[in-house]
């Protein structure tokens, strides 16, 4: 009934090795490359609707699928297909300039994420006033706090209505009075948005709101299923890693 | 759950890349869809050079100003007596000159020094080179505005030759992308590649016209002819001679080569960049 959003298939990636003059001669001569390989043949299908979660250890390969899955990492292996607009929520405030007034570099930040002048214009006032900032809004941004700017780059950030919704740790910004409404506010884009796929190690959160939780381990898909499930599996997997 | 009108979207395979041999033609529309981008980009870079500096823009006239003055008196020190504008043909090989190889080194630089912001969200790679570029190009063009007083001492005329000036400064700059983009996705690889090039961004300001112009160079025989196919030539000296009010005087193969070199750099370049920046991010 419901389509098809996300669509990985076979996907494999490796990472090259910084290699010396010394190293590229001898891999030359005995025929062999450096490699790290981060993802290895992964499949996933995501249906419009859903919300996925991704869990795992430190360097399981999390960042790295949403990476593969927006665009910026081509894999070596495999295809990825999408429909509709994606977005890549991760490091709020990416490109923040520390010399420019807020009011630019919200701005700045929006037309990194991809939006037009007029979407950007259109949605200044809104952004501002979500950010709290007052009247800093038109200070430079090197007097902010880290609070501020974190604000301000969700305010940005969450001004957006893709299609697809991709959220790379960035829940909990600012300070707990904060904190609390930007947690709100991602929840609601995770609503307004129609596929979600969040790697996060809030498990509490996770089990709240996603359908489907996804354990990578190494690279792998180890478990595909309900978060309780997965998580429990993720527990099982940590302890045995011992 | 949001069964919506998104039903209808289509599955589109995501990183799939246009025909290389189009990247020409592909860069120039990536750049005029991110035009919104491209110039913000510009803004922050120029804004944070002239941070916190008293003179502020004014250092853009001032530091090509004072350079200009040390190679004056090391001219006349060596050589002596250099025609009444002699001082002025270098201040204009300063400008030209620093807007190829600041945005040189911007472009090749533009991959390894933006990882975080690669990393982060996805937007056509181009846009790193030639909004590094594009801000140099800004600061060139800032430092031309020394013509101003310069045309009112040395009461040189008020012609349409003058457009020479921003176009030869162009042309600087278009260099230096192209061959920018040509490297930038390999210095990703091995950082040897930027060395590389501040070499030949210094051993290039002796054997191109700064401290010496094209008249010069044809006075002095074969060598200097030879000198005259750098192709930093045509764009230097089509600045002096647009401030003199004439068009480029040069020997046609001579512009006709450096034009279509400069074509096909950027040809090249943007093959090249489309070509390898994917794989280049990996190495990152």
């Amino acid at each position: 009934m419901t389509a098809t959003s996300i669509k990985v298939e076979g996907i494999t990636l490796h990472f090259p090795k910084q290699r010396n003059i010394f190293a590229i001669i001898s891999d030359f001569f005995r025929k062999k490359e450096r490699k790290f390989t981060a993802l290895s043949n992964i499949d996933l299908e995501i249906k419009q609707g859903e919300v996925v979660g991704i869990i795992g250890r430190n360097g399981s390969g999390k960042s790295t699928l949403l990476r593969v899955i927006s665009g910026i990492y081509p894999p070596n292996k495999g295809e990825v297909h999408a429909a509709g607009d994606i977005s890549l929520l991760a490091g709020l405030g990416t490109g923040f300039s520390a010399h420019q007034t807020g009011r630019e570099n919200a701005l700045l930040y929006g037309s990194i994420l991809g939006h037009s002048e007029k979407e950007m214009r259109a949605k200044l006032d809104e952004i501002i006033e979500f950010s709290e900032l007052g009247s800093f809004i038109d200070e430079p941004l090197r007097t902010y706090s880290a609070g501020m700017k974190a604000r301000l780059g969700l305010a940005v950030a969450s001004a957006i209505k893709p299609n697809i919704l991709l959220i790379d740790e960035v829940l909990g910004v600012g300070d707990p009075n904060f904190k609390e409404k930007s947690k709100k506010r991602i929840l609601g884009m995770v609503k307004g948005a129609s596929t979600v796929v969040i790697v996060s190690h809030s498990f509490g959160l996770m089990t709240d709101i996603c359908d489907r939780v996804i354990l990578l381990q190494k690279g792998k898909v180890v478990h595909d299923g309900a978060p309780q499930e997965s998580i429990k599996k993720y527990y099982e997997l940590e302890g045995g890693g011992k | 759950m949001g069964e919506n009108e998104e039903a209808s979207l289509v599955l589109r395979q995501i990183g799939v890349k246009s025909n290389s041999l189009l990247a020409p033609l592909h860069t120039l529309s990536e750049v005029r869809t991110n035009r919104f981008l491209v110039r913000n980009l510009v803004r922050r870079e120029v804004r944070s050079r002239y941070r916190n500096a008293a003179l502020g823009y004014a250092w853009t006239v001032l530091e090509p100003a004072l350079l200009a003055s040390v190679y004056w008196f090391l001219f006349i020190m060596l050589s002596g007596n250099p025609d009444k504008m002699y001082a002025v043909w270098v201040l204009i090989g300063v400008i030209v000159w620093g807007c190829f190889s600041k945005s040189l080194n911007a472009a090749t630089n533009s991959l390894t020094g933006n990882v975080r912001t690669m990393h982060l969200v996805y937007f056509p790679r181009s846009i790193f080179p030639v909004s590094g570029v594009a801000a140099n190009l800004v600061v060139s063009l800032m430092s031309c505005l020394v013509i101003l007083p310069i045309i009112y001492i040395y009461d040189t005329p008020l012609t349409v030759h003058l457009l020479w000036i921003p176009i030869g400064v162009f042309m600087a700059g278009f260099m230096a992308l192209s061959l920018g983009m040509m490297v930038a996705p390999l210095n990703c690889v091995q950082r040897d590649v930027q060395h590389l090039i501040r070499f030949v961004t210094r051993a290039g300001f002796f054997v191109s016209p700064v401290m010496w112009t094209a008249e010069m160079a044809i006075e002095r025989g074969a060598w200097g002819q030879a000198a005259l196919w750098n192709p930093m030539v045509l764009p230097i000296t089509m600045v002096r001679h647009g401030l003199e009010g004439k068009l480029v005087e040069l020997p046609l193969a001579v512009i006709a080569s450096s034009i279509l070199f400069t074509i096909m750099m950027y040809v090249i370049g943007t093959i090249v960049f489309s070509k390898y920046e994917r794989g280049a991010v990996k190495y990152l």
